[in-house]
């Protein structure tokens, strides 16, 4: 095992910078010498195996009933169509356009033309 | 690469032979990444498992072989980010937690000639964990990732998808705060020794 990490820089000051540099590689290098990659369990295979097919299980069921989802939504889209297809509308009167319409009937004589003989009459009486 | 790409593309196509090829290919190294990210021996296999699981949901996506590796690095760092995340936990062992008589005793065990070669690895992972504790999760992952697994920047690129200077400079930080540690506890037993010299 590498040993140079535990031989740390000494002095008050904590060592110059270029020694604390090689004294944390030096550590590193013997972390990673005492990590060593652990052996897998005898049930690492059959516990992932179970996990995909827990996940695998969820996502069918989510998928189903997005399906589901998504068909019942279709359908009511073709029936509010059928029925928006199929209304007819009431006759309409007079005053059944537009509020623009309907004031405009109601004001009609405010916008006849200006009759200028009619003026001249009312200077002179 | 530990696995040819056809195997891949067999488990791609729903072979759970080959999936399992490759899981066994690549098991220990995940493993052993995840117990030096995450610091908790006990939960390393459900990590490692929660890997598996992400690669084998999103394999079809895999175009190329040269991003295979990368991809599970990736996988790898985002399954432990997230443990992490829901656990908050840290790993136990905190060497500068320690006492200044505790440091002195530990050092005292393992200089001695009876130590044996387990205890002088534990303490090796007491302080490395220690001092990476100094450091957000983030930049401890990134800096075990280069320093600990040996990963380069390219690679690591691939990883994170930044750009390599953004990469050294948050590794520059990372490592700069981990010294800054290192100088603490160096400082702390250069006055120790000082002090027991005057006794």
């Amino acid at each position: 095992m590498n040993n140079q990490w535990s031989s740390p820089p000494a002095g008050g000051n904590g060592g110059s910078d270029a020694e604390v540099n090689a004294h944390l590689d030096g550590l590193f290098h013997a972390y990673r010498q005492a990590c060593a990659d652990p052996e897998p369990s005898v049930n690492f295979m059959p516990e992932m195996w179970a996990k995909i097919e827990a996940r695998q299980a969820s996502t069918t069921i989510f998928n189903r009933m997005a399906k589901a989802l998504v068909t019942a939504a279709l359908g009511a889209s073709v029936v509010m169509g059928l029925l928006s297809a199929s209304y007819t509308p009431p006759p309409t009167s007079a005053n059944d356009g537009s509020i623009l319409q309907a004031l405009a009937n109601d004001h009609a004589h405010d916008l006849e033309p200006l009759q200028i003989e009619r003026i001249s009459e009312l200077e002179q009486q | 690469m530990l696995v040819e790409f056809e195997l891949l593309q067999q488990a791609q196509r729903g072979d759970a032979s080959a999936f399992n090829q490759v899981v066994t290919a690549y098991r220990r190294r995940i493993l052993g990444t995840i117990s030096r990210l995450i610091g908790r021996p006990e939960d390393v296999e459900d990590v490692a498992q929660e890997v598996f699981l992400r690669l084998y949901f999103s394999l079809d996506q895999l175009r190329t072989p040269e991003v295979f590796e990368p991809w599970l690095y990736r996988l790898t760092v985002n399954a432990s980010y997230d443990y992490l995340r829901k656990s908050k936990r840290r790993p136990e062992s905190r060497m500068s937690d320690l006492s200044e008589q505790q440091v002195m005793m530990a050092d005292a065990a393992a200089g001695s000639k009876a130590q044996t070669e387990e205890g002088e690895k534990h303490r090796v992972r007491d302080t490395v964990q220690s001092l990476l504790s100094s450091v957000s999760e983030e930049d401890r992952i990134l800096l075990t990732l280069k320093e600990v697994e040996g990963l380069t920047l390219r690679e690591l690129e691939k990883i994170y998808h930044v750009s390599e200077n953004s990469l050294k400079v948050r590794l520059f930080r990372a490592r700069q705060r981990v010294l800054k540690s290192v100088k603490g506890v160096t400082r702390r037993r250069g006055n120790s020794a000082s002090s027991d010299d005057g006794l």
